[in-house]
């Protein structure tokens, strides 16, 4: 073998991998032009979708850039627009949404490139943006039975937007809603260290859409629509309000803080629904119930989503002519991403204000007909209890 | 320490998620081929380790500091395979001379491993992951043992099937391959488990 | 007569000693890319395009080529032509680069081409080597896209990447993993033994001829399988 392994062995060897060699290099000459148009075409063919009258992209360093964490990546387009590449969080997360910003703001294309939703309309719901700028994004109509994708969808669209004009030099509050409340809040009620939760109304509140209070206890702010008013522990406007709304304000909020509520033995009542868990009763007469609801954990179930055998339990205030005026859900083990719906304020909120003659007509969760239907009903029984507490009879169970 | 969970993940998924041998189907004929006794498992395991890790060390430098400074990257496959195949000659050589004991153990699979599909598969995969020199020599270390590990498994249950009485059409590849198939059945139990540990 | 020994040439691949189900050779990527048919025929015909080209180069040098580096230089022909093969694949059908990712450069190591390359090409003319090339490439493809098909078809309930509806709900999802690989060859080599009616020259046991070094490695037993022309 040792033998053998002389100069005419290296030769042929060396002269071998020349010839390779030279024949990988004139490959590759051959090929190299064609496999970059290749993978250049693939990664702008998405772009393209999105910006049909784009002619070059060329990627952004979004990491020196304040964006909208949904923000994954961004391209700037030749004419000046971009294209943003996003991921949804919050209900309907996961979503991987591309969308193209014209330099003036409006909205060229937006596509969705993968979803855990297996739905299909999240696949062209993102034609109806086109031309759209971020006003137009909120009019976009939902797709009905898919809200919260489509809310999702609207969310994304606008991060997209706000996320081309701060590539472009501009502005824009990134803030999510809860962020902007939480800093209202604090704004107008300095004294409450940022820790606020929404009250639980048990009186009809002229005026005032909503009550947090500070969980510290120095005071709560009163929401009128843009406007926050601060007011402290002993209902003394502080910021926000002058005048006759403050005094408004502060007079509603003392009728707030003197609404003691006593609770009221049912065993005195006889025919009282079974949805019924418990009762109090104001100073100033509104009743605050705790229902049951049998939803989709009582009477549904299947192989795939097993009912968990709980109720819905919610929390309605009423007064004694029976008209909501708050409600929530304080707890449900209904199907998540479904009936778990039923937990959202978006769900619940809508009972505010309603009776026994309109509140069937509020929006029922898309995919969840037991829950919708088991809260409904939990509702109505709200109404046939207050009667009856009231002295009248209620409805046939 | 977020370097070492790295590590850790990068070691464990390639022993166990992705192992070679039976989810990523490379280095599956010494798999069959030498895995009727333990000890001839364990001694071409060994041996596999050793040459993937030798490998990594020596490829990942080339192509990083060789191939792709001088845009020579589509010379990737024959470079690698001519140097696993000096690797292993070398170190045929070299046990021969300092550790002929060793060289007795191991040196008969050294001469079948220049071929074998995991240890090249390895150099590559490592450069297309883009993992750095340290991550490559831990995903070498972890293919190997995965290796390893499923050498020895699956001689354990070899001898097994070697003392049953299999239908005819079945003897020989076929009842052993529907045994790896179960084996790597087992493994796939293993998928997730690595990302929760850290979730 | 000489032109009935061609047509054996290439007919025995395809049916006599199957690279894949009879001589077992090339185990890695029958398993790794028979999920789907689409794969599975793009590897087929890289492997063949590859093997007729080292089998024809080598046959065509086997006189210049000295014994003692005749390991060394098979491997880099080899490698040079996969590379090549890699190439014109990412260039012109750059889905089949995508979806056969690594296997495509571990054609390199595919123990069918270096035993090809040893067994036959070195000892044959340029054109039987050709042949053998030709036949050996269709009988692989032929017996990839056979697994591909029992797996892709009961597995994923679709074709080549169509889907069949009305098997969807009675789809196999284990099949197109990686254990289902392995149990449909083993199947599938039970299956060719019942067919052949035990003809077959069945592998009592798995010899150095199955490893991918069957060309390369000197421990000999490999080398009783050489070309019996």
């Amino acid at each position: 073998m040792k033998k053998s392994l002389n100069l005419k062995s290296i030769v042929v060897l060396t002269s071998i991998c020349a010839v390779i060699s030279l024949l990988l290099a004139a490959t590759n000459a051959l090929t190299a032009p064609i496999i970059e148009k290749n993978q250049n075409a693939a990664a702008n063919e998405a772009l393209l979708v999105v910006m049909p009258d784009g002619t070059g992209f060329e990627k952004i360093d979004i990491s020196s850039y304040e964006l909208p964490a949904t923000v994954d990546e961004a391209y700037k387009e030749a004419g000046g627009g971009y294209v943003v590449k996003l991921t949804t969080a919050g209900y309907s997360s996961g979503f991987v949404i591309m969308c193209g910003v014209n330099a003036d703001g409006t909205v060229s294309g937006a596509v969705c490139l993968s979803s855990n939703e297996t739905l299909g309309y999240e696949k062209t719901f993102g034609d109806n943006f086109a031309g759209k700028n971020n006003e137009g994004v909120d009019a976009v109509d939902s797709i009905s039975g898919a809200t919260k994708t489509t809310a999702a969808y609207r969310n994304a669209v606008k991060d997209a937007i706000n996320t081309a004009t701060i590539l472009g030099g501009g502005s824009v509050d990134i803030r999510s809603e809860e962020e902007i409340l939480a800093d209202n809040l604090s704004a107008a009620l300095p004294a409450g260290e940022g820790k606020f939760t929404k009250l639980f109304l048990t009186e009809v509140i002229e005026g005032i859409d909503a009550v947090y209070t500070a969980e510290n206890g120095k005071g709560s702010v009163c929401v009128i629509g843009e406007q926050f008013i601060g007011v402290d522990e002993n209902g003394t406007v502080i910021s926000g309000a002058e005048g006759d709304t403050a005094a408004n304000v502060s007079a509603q909020m003392a009728l707030l803080r003197a609404s003691e509520a006593t609770v009221i033995d049912l065993s005195a009542f006889a025919d009282l629904p079974s949805a019924l868990v418990s009762a109090s009763k104001t100073a100033t007469g509104n009743y605050i119930l705790e229902m049951k609801g049998a939803g989709y954990g009582i009477n549904g179930g299947d192989d795939y989503h097993p009912a968990s055998g709980e109720y819905i339990y919610i929390r309605v205030s009423m007064t004694k002519e029976g008209k909501i005026i708050d409600c929530l859900t304080l707890s449900q083990a209904e199907t998540p991403n479904f009936g778990s719906a039923c937990a959202e304020e978006t769900f619940y909120g809508q009972f505010v204000g309603k009776t026994e003659s309109d509140y069937d007509s509020v929006d029922g969760i898309a995919g969840a007909t037991l829950t919708t239907n088991g809260y409904k009903k939990a509702i109505l029984r709200a109404f046939e209890s207050v009667k009856i507490l009231e002295g009248g009879a209620g409805n046939e169970e | 320490m977020e370097v070492f969970k790295t590590l850790i993940v990068i070691l464990l998924s390639s022993v166990l998620v992705n192992n070679y041998v039976l989810s990523r189907f490379l280095g599956i004929c010494p798999f069959l081929g030498v895995s009727k006794k333990l000890n001839q498992a364990v001694g071409m395991g060994i041996s596999v380790t050793a040459v993937m890790l030798l490998a990594t060390a020596v490829t990942w430098p080339i192509q990083y500091f060789l191939l792709d400074k001088v845009g020579l990257g589509y010379m990737q496959t024959i470079i690698f395979i001519l140097v696993i195949a000096t690797l292993v000659q070398i170190l045929e050589l070299l046990l021969k001379k300092f550790s002929p004991a060793l060289h007795k153990g191991l040196g008969v699979y050294l001469p079948l491993i220049t071929t074998n599909c995991a240890v090249l598969g390895v150099a590559i995969n490592n450069i297309n992951d883009g993992y750095n020199f340290l991550e490559s020599m831990v995903s070498s270390l972890g293919c190997g043992l995965g290796f390893l590990l499923a050498m020895v498994l699956f001689s354990g249950l070899r001898s097994r099937i070697d003392e049953s009485r299999v239908p005819a059409p079945f003897r020989g590849l076929a009842v052993t391959l529907i045994a790896a198939s179960f084996i790597s059945l087992a493994f796939m139990g293993f998928a997730g488990v690595v990302d929760a540990l850290f979730a | 007569m000489k032109n009935n020994s061609n047509m054996s040439v290439l007919l025995k691949g395809i049916l006599k000693e199957n690279p894949v189900l009879v001589l077992i050779l090339g185990t890695c990527p029958t398993l790794a890319t028979t999920n789907n048919v689409a794969g599975a025929f793009g590897m087929g015909i890289a492997a063949m395009v590859v093997l007729v080209c080292s089998n024809m180069l080598i046959s065509l040098l086997r006189k210049i080529i000295p014994d003692s580096v005749r390991i060394p230089c098979y491997i880099v022909i080899i490698a040079g032509f996969v590379t090549i093969v890699q190439m014109f694949v990412q260039a012109y059908f750059p889905a089949l680069y995508e979806m056969l990712g690594v296997y495509l450069a571990l054609i390199t190591v595919n123990c069918i081409i270096l035993g090809r390359a040893e067994m036959f090409a070195s000892k044959n003319n340029v054109l039987r080597s050709a042949l053998d090339g030709i036949g050996m490439g269709l009988g692989f493809t032929v017996a990839l896209c056979a697994m591909a098909f029992v797996r892709e078809v009961f597995g994923n309930a679709s074709f080549a990447g169509i889907a069949i509806p009305f098997l969807e709900p009675y789809k196999i999802a284990f099949l197109v993993k990686a254990p289902g690989g392995m149990l449909v060859y083993g199947l599938l080599i039970a299956l060719v033994y019942v067919l052949t009616q035990g003809k077959a020259p069945l592998k009592k046991d798995f010899s150095c001829a199955g490893c991918p070094s069957a060309g390369s490695c000197h421990t000999g037993a490999c080398m009783k399988k050489g070309e019996e022309q």
